[in-house]
C-alpha cells in the first residue's frame, strides 16, 4: 500500500496534535475530510459512483448480469468484487504490484457487503435455481491517499444505489420451456434498496487515541487500525483488525463506540445528497472527471 | 454537442447486455429545399413550385411518408408522378431495419435526381432529435421524431413564405393514432390512400396501393379459412425445444395443394417434411421460411402423383375440400414421409411475381385474380380498375398479405411488362422468375468507372511488366465484344517456348467494396441470351476498358509459363502487365490462317506453336482421365431487322475451340495451386464432386441394351469405355451416350478452400481447379485475380478477401446466379426454339428416344437439339395399354416395345393454347402404332415458305 516516509520529529508532531483533537489538517479525531459524490458517470454500466474524500479518489461501477444461483441459495442472486489497483493511484501498483492488496480489499468486501442483511439478495433473484441477477461490482482506485476502506464502501454504496437492473419477465410454454424475455423500455428498471447497506469506517490508534479517516502520514504514525462496518441504525456487521499491532480490549471497546457514532452519522447526508441529486433527473449538469 | 443512447439487448448465450452509443448532434443539417436561404447549402434537392396536382393539397408541398407507407407502398413512392418528398432519417432506419428489399429499393429512388427524394438526417439534427421519454415505446418515439420533424420543416419553411405562396409540408401516414397527434399539434397530414385518391391527374396510382389491413374486411367473407399463425416468440421458443423445425417452404410445382418444407439439420443431414391440405400449408408462399410441426405418426401419407391446377375462377372453400379428397390415396406404409403442418411464418420472402390477370367474368368488377407464371406460387387477388386493358398482358405483382379469412393472398399490381407471347415482354419475364438482376447500372455503380478519355498512366507502367512488343492475338466466337483473354507463344533463345496467357485486368477498375464491386458480386455473372446479354459490369469496362482488342494498350494479368516441346511446363510466372493485341480472331479465322501454309507471320506461327502445344496437353489431360462429354448447342440464325430466329442449327467445334480451352484450363489450374499454396484458408477454388455411383444406373442401363459395357469406377475408366462405345450403323450412338452421361454428372461449385477438405475436379480430372480466365463475366474470376495479385505482392489485401465465411457466402451466391443463368439461358434457348416452330407450323423429324418414362418417351431430335417429350396417355382419348418395365427399361405400348436409343419419326408443333406456358408438342409417326400414332402431316405449306424466303 502507498505509504509515506515520516521522520521522527514529524511523528511526535502528529501523536501531539491528535492527543489534543486536532490534527495536522486543522480536524477534530472524529472529523472526515472533504468528500465529493458523483453517480451515473459510466454510461456503459448498470451503476456507477465516483468518490473523492481528500485526494483519494475511487470509481465503482456495477454491472448486473445473469447468472445461474450458488446450489446452497438458490433462491438469491449475488456480488462479485473486483479491485483494481490502477497504476494512476501510485506507481507502487504498476505491473502486478497492486493484486496483493486488491485481493485483500475485494475479500474485505465480499464479507462486509456479499450478505442477505447488507442487500435484498431475494429481490435479484429471477427464477429460483436457475436464473438470477449476478452485480459485479468493479473498484478502480484512482488516487490513493489514505483511508481506502470508507471511500470504497461510500462509492460502492452510491453505485448501488444508482444501479438501475432491466426487468425481465419469464415466459413458459406448455412444455415447460423458460424464456427470459426483456422489456423493450430502458425506463422500465428495477432499484434496489440500500437502506441497509453499510459503510465501513476505519479507525486508526495513533498514540491512545485513534482517528477517523487517517491521512497517509497519521497511518504511518499508526501502529494497528480497526476496520467497522456500520448500518444506518448504528449496527456494526463487520469488524477486522488491521496492522501489525496489538490493541487492548478497552480500546476496542472505545473504538466500536466511535465507529458506531462516526458511522450513524455518515449514512443520514449520504442518503440525502443521493436522493437529491437522484431528484434532478435528466437535467442534472454532468461534473465527470473533468469537471 | 454530445448525447448518449443506451439500450438493453438479450445476446445469444442468454445474457443481458447495456449497450451505449455515442449520438453527436449538430447545428449544420440543411433542409435541402430551394426556398430556403437561412441554409448554408451548396446545393438543393427540394424544387421551390413542388406541384403534384392534388385536390387535397392545392399548394405546392413536400410530402414526408412515415415508416409503414414506405414500407407497403413503395410501389407508389417508385411512381414518377411522385417527387419533392423528405425521407427523415428516422424512418430511413427503420425502414432498414425491417425490410432489406424494401430499403434498397428507397436508396434507389433517392440516387435518382429526378425524383427528388431528400434525406434529412433528423436524428442528428439539434432541434429535432428527441429522448425517449418513460412509459413511450419505441415506435411510439420514432412517430414522435417523424411528427417534431415535421413540424420543424413547416416552421422552418414558413419563414420565407413572403415570396412563395405558401410551401407545405405534407405528413403521410396511416397509423390512426399517429394522425391525430399529428392534427393536435397543427400538422398537415393525409392517410396515404387520401392522398393519392386526390392526385387527379394520375389516376391509374390507384391501383398501385397496397392494401393496408384495415381494407381487408370488406374484400372476403369474415369466414375464417386458415388457423391462426404463431407469434414469432412462440415459434422460437418451439424450434429450440425442438417441437417445431424451422424450414424452407418449396411449394410443389404439379399440385397446388401440397408442399415440402425443407428443414437444414446438423451438418450434411436435412429432411423433408410434406405438407399437404389448405390448412396445412397455412398460407405459406414458395420460398419463405417457416415454422412447420410434425403430424402424430399415424396421420403421416405419401406424396401423391395427381396432378392438380388451381384453376377457373375464385374459389370458395368447398371445392378445394373436394379436391383435398383426391389427394388421400391409399399409400404403402413404406413410402408415407413425414407429415406435417405450418404453424407460423419465420420470413416471408415476397417478391413481385410475373404472370397474367384472370379477368373476373363479372363486368364492373374491379377485383380478379392473377395467375402468376411459377406454378408454385398462389393466385393473388388484386383489384384494378384497368382489367381490360391488362388482360392479354404480361404484369408484375406484389403480394401485400394473406388475411386468415381469405382464400388467396391480396396483392396490388405493380406494373405492366407489355404483351404475352412478344419477346421483349418473355425475356423480360425470364429475367425476372430467374432472379437475374438485369436494370441499368446505377448513378452509383457508374461513378465508380474510369473517366473518358481513360490511358494508362506512367504510374500504371511503372508497376507493370511492358509485354506490349510481344505477339499477342485473342481467339473469340464471332461477334464476341468481352474479350477477356488473350495469348501468346513464342520460341526462346535456348529452345524452348514460352507461352502468355493474359487475362483483362478487371480487379484493376473493380476496387474492394465500392458499389460497382458491390453491384457486380450482387450479379455474379454475365448472362447470355439469345441475342442478348445481361453484363455483369458496365459496358464502358465489358466491351472497351476491360476488353482486349486488337492494337490498343490495355491492362492485363499474365500467366506466362516456360514451356518445352512435350509440353512440360519448366517455369511458371505470374505479373500485371501492360499488353497490345495484334489481331483479334474468330475461332474459324485462327483455324484459316493455322492451315493455311503460305501464311508465315509472327502470329500465324505463334498460333501454330500454340496449337501445337495444345494437342499435346490434351491428349495428356485425358490420359490422366479427363472426360469429354457432350451436350448439343444451339445457334439461332436471327433475321438482323425483326431478330427473329430464321434458322437454327447446332454449334460445331473447331480445333481452335479447344486449343484457346487448353490454355485456360492450364492457367487456372496454375493459378488455383498458387493462390491455395499462397492462402491455404481462403483460396476461392471450384471443385466438382464425383457423382454418385447410383446417377450412372441410367447410361449402364442404356449401353447395354446396346450390348456394349460402359465402366464407371473412375473417371479415366469412364472416359475410356466411352471411347470404346461404338455400334455398327449407328453412328450417332456415341453422341447420344456421351449426352446421357453428361446428365448423371454432379454440379460444379465453387468454394472456399478454408470450408472444405474435398477439392477434385471430376470432369477435368484435376486435383485442384479454380476460375481465372473470365474476369469481365464472373465474379469469382475478380477475387481469384484480387487473390493471385496479393500473393505476388502486385495489390493490397482487404479483411473481406481473408474472411473465409464472408468468402463461403460469396460463394453461395455465385453458385446461386451461376445456376439461375444457366436457367435463363435454357428458357430463353426453349423460347426461341418456341419462336422458330411457330414461323414454321408442324414439322417432321427423326429423332432418338432417350428417356423412357412410365406414360411418355422423351425424344431428341438432333437437327435442333431439341428435346421433347411424346405423352402417351391424355386426358380426352382413350389410353392405349402401356406397360413400363423397369429393367431395361422399356415401354410396351399396344403391340410395340420402345428402347432407349430407338429411332423414331415425330411431329413438331407449337402449342400455344396456355399462353402463359407454351410448349413444343410432339407427337409420334413412326412406328406406326394404331390409336396412338399420327399421319404424317404435310409440311410443305408454300404461303408460309414464301414469307419466309424474303
Amino acid at each position: 500500500m502507498a505509504t509515506v516516509q515520516v521522520s521522527e520529529a514529524e511523528k511526535v508532531y502528529i501523536l501531539h496534535g491528535i492527543r489534543d483533537d486536532l490534527r495536522v489538517d486543522g480536524r477534530g479525531c472524529e472529523d472526515y475530510r472533504h468528500m465529493e459524490i458523483e453517480t451515473d458517470v459510466v454510461s456503459n454500466t448498470d451503476g456507477s459512483a465516483k468518490v473523492t474524500l481528500g485526494h483519494t479518489a475511487v470509481l465503482v461501477g456495477v454491472k448486473a448480469e445473469i447468472g445461474k444461483p450458488r446450489p446452497t441459495v438458490p433462491a438469491e442472486g449475488y456480488l462479485e468484487f473486483f479491485v483494481d489497483c490502477s497504476a494512476n493511484a501510485t506507481p507502487e501498483f504498476e505491473g502486478r504490484g497492486g493484486e496483493e492488496l486488491g485481493t485483500k480489499l475485494s475479500n474485505t468486501l465480499y464479507k462486509v457487503f456479499n450478505n442477505k442483511r447488507s442487500i435484498d439478495l431475494k429481490s435479484l433473484c429471477i427464477c429460483a435455481g436457475e436464473h438470477c441477477w449476478v452485480l459485479y461490482v468493479d473498484v478502480l482506485l484512482l488516487q490513493c491517499d489514505g483511508n481506502l476502506y470508507d471511500a470504497i464502501s461510500v462509492a460502492i454504496k452510491a453505485a448501488l444505489f444508482n444501479t438501475k437492473i432491466p426487468k425481465v419477465h419469464i415466459s413458459s410454454d406448455e412444455e415447460g420451456g423458460k424464456e427470459i424475455e426483456l422489456s423493450d423500455d430502458p425506463y422500465d428498471c428495477m432499484r434496489l434498496n440500500v437502506e441497509n447497506v453499510p459503510c465501513i469506517v476505519t479507525l486508526c490508534k495513533v498514540g491512545h487515541r485513534h482517528v477517523v479517516d487517517a491521512t497517509l502520514q497519521e497511518k504511518a504514525c499508526s501502529v494497528a487500525s480497526l476496520i467497522i462496518s456500520v448500518t444506518h441504525k448504528g449496527t456494526i456487521t463487520c469488524m477486522r483488525k488491521v496492522g501489525g499491532g496489538s490493541l487492548d480490549p478497552e480500546s476496542i471497546f472505545e473504538m466500536t463506540e466511535a465507529g458506531k457514532r462516526v458511522g450513524k452519522a455518515l449514512h443520514a447526508p449520504l442518503m440525502k445528497l443521493l436522493e437529491q441529486e437522484e431528484s434532478l433527473g435528466k437535467k442534472r449538469q454532468k461534473v465527470g472527471f473533468l469537471g | 454537442m454530445l448525447k448518449s443512447k443506451t439500450f438493453v439487448k438479450k445476446t445469444r448465450s442468454g445474457g443481458v447486455m447495456k449497450v451505449v452509443r455515442e449520438h453527436y448532434l449538430r447545428d449544420d443539417i440543411w433542409c435541402g429545399s430551394e426556398v430556403c436561404t437561412e441554409c448554408k447549402q451548396e446545393s438543393t434537392v427540394l424544387q421551390k413550385d413542388a406541384c403534384m396536382e392534388s385536390s387535397l393539397c392545392s399548394y405546392p408541398h413536400y410530402l414526408v411518408p412515415d415508416t409503414n407507407v414506405v414500407l407497403h407502398q413503395i410501389d407508389i413512392l417508385e411512381d414518377p408522378v411522385i417527387c419533392n418528398v423528405i425521407i427523415l432519417q428516422t424512418v430511413l432506419q427503420e425502414v432498414r431495419h425491417r425490410s432489406a428489399p424494401v430499403y434498397k429499393r428507397l436508396k434507389d429512388i433517392i440516387h435518382e435526381k429526378e425524383k427528388r427524394f431528400y434525406t434529412f438526417t433528423n436524428e442528428h439534427h439539434r432541434d429535432t432529435f428527441i429522448e425517449r421519454e418513460p412509459g413511450e415505446s419505441a415506435n411510439d418515439r420514432n412517430d414522435r421524431a417523424i411528427r417534431v420533424a415535421v413540424k420543424w420543416y413547416s416552421q422552418h419553411l414558413k419563414t420565407f413564405e413572403s415570396d412563395t405562396d405558401g410551401l407545405k409540408v405534407v405528413l403521410l401516414t396511416n397509423d390512426q393514432g399517429n394522425k391525430q397527434k399529428a392534427q393536435d399539434n397543427g400538422l398537415l397530414v393525409y392517410k396515404c390512400e387520401e392522398y393519392v385518391k386526390s392526385l387527379i391527374a394520375n389516376p391509374e396510382l390507384v391501383d398501385r396501393l397496397a392494401l393496408s389491413s384495415d381494407d381487408k374486411n370488406e374484400i372476403t367473407s369474415s369466414k375464417v379459412l386458415f388457423p391462426e399463425h404463431l407469434p414469432l416468440s412462440r415459434i422460437q421458443t418451439g424450434i429450440k425445444s425442438s417441437s417445431f423445425l424451422q424450414g424452407t417452404f418449396r411449394a410443389s410445382r404439379d399440385n397446388y395443394l401440397e408442399a415440402t418444407v425443407f428443414v437444414q439439420g446438423e451438418g450434411e443431414d436435412s429432411t423433408e417434411v410434406l405438407i399437404q391440405g389448405l390448412q396445412n400449408l397455412n398460407r405459406a408462399v414458395h420460398q419463405d421460411v417457416v415454422a412447420v410441426q410434425l403430424l402424430p405418426r399415424s396421420e403421416w401419407v405419401a406424396p401423391s402423383s395427381v396432378v392438380l391446377q388451381d384453376e377457373g375462377t375464385a374459389k370458395d372453400d368447398e371445392d378445394a375440400e373436394e379436391e383435398e379428397g383426391k389427394l388421400r390415396t391409399a399409400a404403402v406404409e413404406a413410402a408415407r414421409k413425414p407429415t406435417g403442418k405450418v404453424v407460423g411464418i419465420i420470413k416471408r420472402n415476397w417478391r413481385p411475381f410475373c404472370g397474367m390477370l384472370n379477368v373476373s367474368q363479372i363486368k364492373e368488377s374491379t377485383r380478379h385474380l392473377f395467375t402468376p407464371a411459377d406454378r408454385r406460387i398462389p393466385r393473388i387477388r388484386i383489384e384494378t380498375r384497368q382489367a381490360s386493358t391488362l388482360s392479354g398482358q404480361r404484369i408484375m405483382v406484389a403480394i401485400d398479405g394473406w388475411p386468415k379469412d381469405s382464400r388467396y393472398p391480396n396483392g396490388h399490381f405493380v406494373r405492366s411488362l407489355g404483351g404475352a407471347g412478344e419477346k421483349d415482354t418473355e425475356e423480360e419475364v425470364l429475367l425476372l422468375e430467374h432472379d437475374v438482376p438485369h436494370q441499368a447500372f446505377s448513378q452509383a455503380v457508374l461513378s465508380f468507372l474510369p473517366k473518358m478519355p481513360w490511358a494508362i498512366t506512367p504510374e500504371d507502367m511503372m508497376k507493370r511488366e511492358d509485354l506490349r512488343p510481344l505477339t499477342v492475338c485473342s481467339v473469340d466466337p464471332p461477334g464476341c465484344t468481352d474479350i477477356d483473354d488473350a495469348l501468346h507463344c513464342r520460341e526462346l533463345e535456348n529452345g524452348n517456348l514460352e507461352v502468355g496467357v493474359h487475362i483483362a485486368d478487371v480487379s484493376h477498375f473493380i476496387r474492394p467494396g465500392n458499389a460497382l464491386d458491390k453491384e457486380a458480386a450482387n450479379r455474379g455473372t454475365t448472362v447470355y441470351l439469345c441475342g442478348k446479354r445481361i453484363d455483369m459490369v458496365p459496358e464502358l469496362l465489358s466491351s472497351n476498358l476491360c476488353s482486349l482488342r486488337s492494337n490498343v494498350d490495355r491492362l492485363a494479368f499474365s500467366c506466362i509459363w516456360e514451356i518445352n516441346h512435350k509440353a512440360e511446363i519448366l517455369k511458371t510466372r505470374f505479373t500485371k502487365s501492360v499488353i497490345n493485341s495484334k489481331a483479334s480472331l474468330t475461332y474459324a479465322e485462327a483455324q484459316m490462317r493455322i492451315d493455311d501454309t503460305n501464311k508465315n507471320d509472327d502470329i500465324t506461327k505463334s498460333l501454330r506453336g500454340l496449337n501445337k502445344l495444345a494437342k499435346i496437353l490434351k491428349r495428356q489431360r485425358i490420359e490422366k482421365g479427363a472426360l469429354t462429354l457432350s451436350s448439343l448447342e444451339v445457334r439461332f440464325h436471327m433475321d438482323s431487322e425483326t431478330h427473329d430466329p430464321i434458322d437454327l442449327q447446332t454449334k460445331e467445334l473447331m480445333e481452335t475451340n479447344s486449343m484457346v480451352e487448353e490454355f485456360m484450363l492450364l492457367a487456372n489450374i496454375s493459378v488455383a495451386q498458387k493462390i491455395y499454396d499462397e492462402f491455404s484458408e481462403c483460396a476461392l477454388l471450384r471443385k466438382h464432386p464425383a457423382p454418385p455411383p447410383s446417377n450412372y444406373d441410367i447410361l449402364i442401363k442404356a449401353a447395354k441394351s446396346k450390348e456394349v459395357k460402359i465402366h464407371t469406377d473412375s473417371a479415366k475408366a469412364l472416359a475410356d469405355s466411352l471411347d470404346a462405345a461404338k455400334v455398327d450403323g449407328f453412328p450417332y450412338f456415341n453422341t447420344l451416350l456421351r449426352i446421357l452421361a453428361t446428365r448423371c454428372m454432379m454440379q460444379a461449385v465453387y468454394f472456399c478452400s478454408g470450408m472444405d477438405s474435398d477439392f477434385h475436379h471430376y470432369g477435368l480430372a484435376s486435383p485442384i481447379y479454380t476460375h481465372f480466365t473470365s474476369p469481365i463475366r464472373r465474379y469469382a474470376d475478380i477475387i481469384v485475380h484480387r487473390l493471385l495479385a496479393v500473393a505476388i505482392g502486385a495489390d493490397t489485401t482487404y479483411p473481406d478477401l481473408m474472411d473465409k465465411h464472408k468468402q463461403s457466402a460469396l460463394c453461395n451466391n455465385l453458385n446461386y446466379r451461376h445456376k439461375m443463368s444457366q436457367y435463363a439461358q435454357r428458357a430463353s434457348v426453349a423460347f426461341h426454339t418456341q419462336l422458330f416452330f411457330k414461323s414454321r407450323g408442324i414439322l417432321n423429324e427423326e429423332g432418338f428416344v432417350l428417356f423412357v418414362r412410365k406414360n411418355a418417351i422423351i425424344v431428341l431430335i438432333p437437327k435442333f437439339g431439341l428435346e421433347g417429350t411424346v405423352f402417351f396417355d391424355s386426358k380426352d382419348k382413350v389410353s392405349p395399354n402401356i406397360v413400363f418395365e423397369e429393367e431395361g427399361p422399356t415401354l410396351s405400348v399396344e403391340q410395340h416395345k420402345f428402347h432407349i436409343f430407338d429411332k423414331v419419326k415425330v411431329t413438331i408443333s407449337l402449342d400455344d393454347s396456355n399462353i402463359q406456358h407454351q410448349k413444343i408438342r410432339m407427337a409420334l409417326i413412326e412406328p406406326v402404332i394404331p390409336g396412338v400414332s399420327v399421319p404424317a402431316p404435310d409440311t410443305e405449306r408454300p404461303a408460309k415458305k414464301q414469307k419466309l424466303d424474303h
